[in-house]
């Protein structure tokens, strides 16, 4: 299960003790609740292009073509428009990073996926895997996209939200719709539908603006933001 | 006089007579009890030779002068606000950061140029931050705007704070600063990681620095 850092979040000591030892695992902690900050051993972490706001010690940086996943990830990326232009930070001390004063939400990963539009994802740890899944057709309406940014393995990721964000979970028989512009990430083993709530009023003009809906069917949770991105389905 | 942060975007001034609080034109949001806002021509403190100055150096954000007896609250286009308290040590602000602050302090305009030669010329084309900075000095608060919250940061001697230009916002203490630059092939190919530019401080001090790489 994931873990949800909210204040300050930071790994549980004993794990990180034993992990420090086999190999340099970068700590990710929250200065405040809209930066991030990452203090790293002489590995690597892969940020948003840009996103760092200071550092200290020796840090470079380096842009990643495409991707980083090879030649396919690259093609993947060019085709499916899911281009997140991602810089790898690698060095000794703390970088801080930071974006649009938008807040930060730490997201720990053991193994599972988790699914994030790729204008949110701020920082994932290098041991993570990043690839892009074709989301379906509602995100043509939504305005997210067609495809959208998986991230695997285990450690930890920083997805950012326009406000505070809330998590939501999703049980068996308890669906959930969301708002396609509120939207940020999910994780586990949900299903994504796209609902429309349009209705015989909408093509007159009369609709409630929540023409357009996402719905998660399973076991997860689901991240929403307090704000709404332009979406088509917003209009109608 | 301290400044009182009422909320992450406001803070709140008791002003009493005798005593001048500065702040930029406009910024006044609500008062209590009799209070005056006079514009300031000069731009700050100091006579006509340091109000020329500003003009020169494009610092010369217009300020007022606020007196009487009261309680003033300050705010300006939704942006955070963090009080930084000044003992005896010098602050170095961008004008147009300057949300409001304390008569009692010394205020003037320092060529930053002048601290690292041609790279220091370089970095104000760079960084769009200008060859002057303003400089505030002696015992009082200062309340800086900010997009976003703001993160400060300790220098030590041991430890330089290497800051992006867009999100540094203030700093103090004895701080050198320099251009450092990561230029390399790939950013003249177009595929840089967009942190060629970085300002490297150093020295005995604090750097502030905002979550975002928007300027105000």
């Amino acid at each position: 299960m994931s873990r949800i850092g909210t204040g300050a979040a930071r790994a549980p000591r004993p794990i990180g003790r034993m992990r420090a030892t086999l190999s340099p695992v970068a700590q990710f902690r929250l200065q405040g609740s809209k930066v991030l900050a990452v203090d790293m051993t002489g590995d690597a972490v892969k940020a948003r292009n840009g996103s760092m706001v200071a550092y200290t010690g020796q840090m470079n940086f380096k842009k990643l073509s495409g991707g980083g996943e090879g030649l396919r990830g690259m093609v993947a990326r060019r085709l499916t428009g899911e281009q997140m232009v991602v810089m790898e930070v690698k060095g000794q001390g703390t970088c801080y990073f930071a974006e649009r004063a938008t807040e930060v939400n730490l997201v720990r990963l053991n193994g599972e996926a988790l699914f994030v539009e790729a204008d949110n994802l701020l920082c994932t740890e290098a041991t993570l895997h990043t690839g892009t899944s074709f989301t379906g057709l509602h995100g043509a309406a939504s305005g997210n996209g067609l495809f959208t940014t998986k991230v695997e393995g285990h450690g930890w990721a920083a997805v950012m939200s326009d406000g505070p964000a809330i998590i939501l979970r999703v049980s068996q028989g308890m669906p959930l719709r969301v708002d396609p512009g509120a939207y940020i990430a999910h994780t586990g083993n949900l299903n994504r539908n796209f609902r429309s709530g349009a209705g015989f009023s909408t093509f007159f003009g009369e609709g409630g603006g929540e023409a357009m809906q996402i719905e998660f069917v399973g076991d997860g949770l689901v991240y929403v933001q307090p704000s709404e991105r332009v979406t088509v389905g917003g209009d109608v | 006089m301290p400044f009182t942060k009422i909320n992450g975007k406001m803070v709140e001034a008791q002003v009493l007579p005798g005593q001048k609080v500065f702040s930029q034109r406009g910024a006044m949001l609500a008062y209590s009890g009799q209070v005056t806002f006079t514009p300031n021509m000069a731009g700050g403190q100091g006579g006509l030779m340091s109000m020329i100055g500003r003009r020169v150096a494009n610092e010369d954000t217009p300020l007022m002068t606020v007196e009487g007896q009261g309680r003033v609250m300050f705010g300006h286009g939704g942006h955070n606000v963090h009080v930084i308290d000044l003992a005896g040590d010098t602050l170095y602000v961008e004008a147009d950061r300057l949300l409001a602050f304390d008569g009692t302090l010394q205020q003037s305009t320092m060529f930053m140029g002048s601290q690292g030669g041609v790279m220091g010329m370089v970095r104000g084309q760079v960084t769009g931050q200008g060859l002057f900075t303003t400089q505030l000095s002696g015992q009082g608060s200062v309340a800086v705007m900010a997009h976003g919250g703001v993160i400060e940061l300790p220098i030590t001697p041991q430890q330089p704070v290497h800051v992006d230009p867009q999100a540094y916002v203030a700093h103090r203490g004895q701080v050198q600063n320099k251009l450092s630059t990561a230029l390399g092939w790939r950013d003249m190919v177009g595929r840089g990681s967009g942190e060629a530019f970085q300002l490297e401080l150093s020295g005995h001090g604090a750097v502030y620095v905002q979550a975002s790489e928007e300027k105000l």
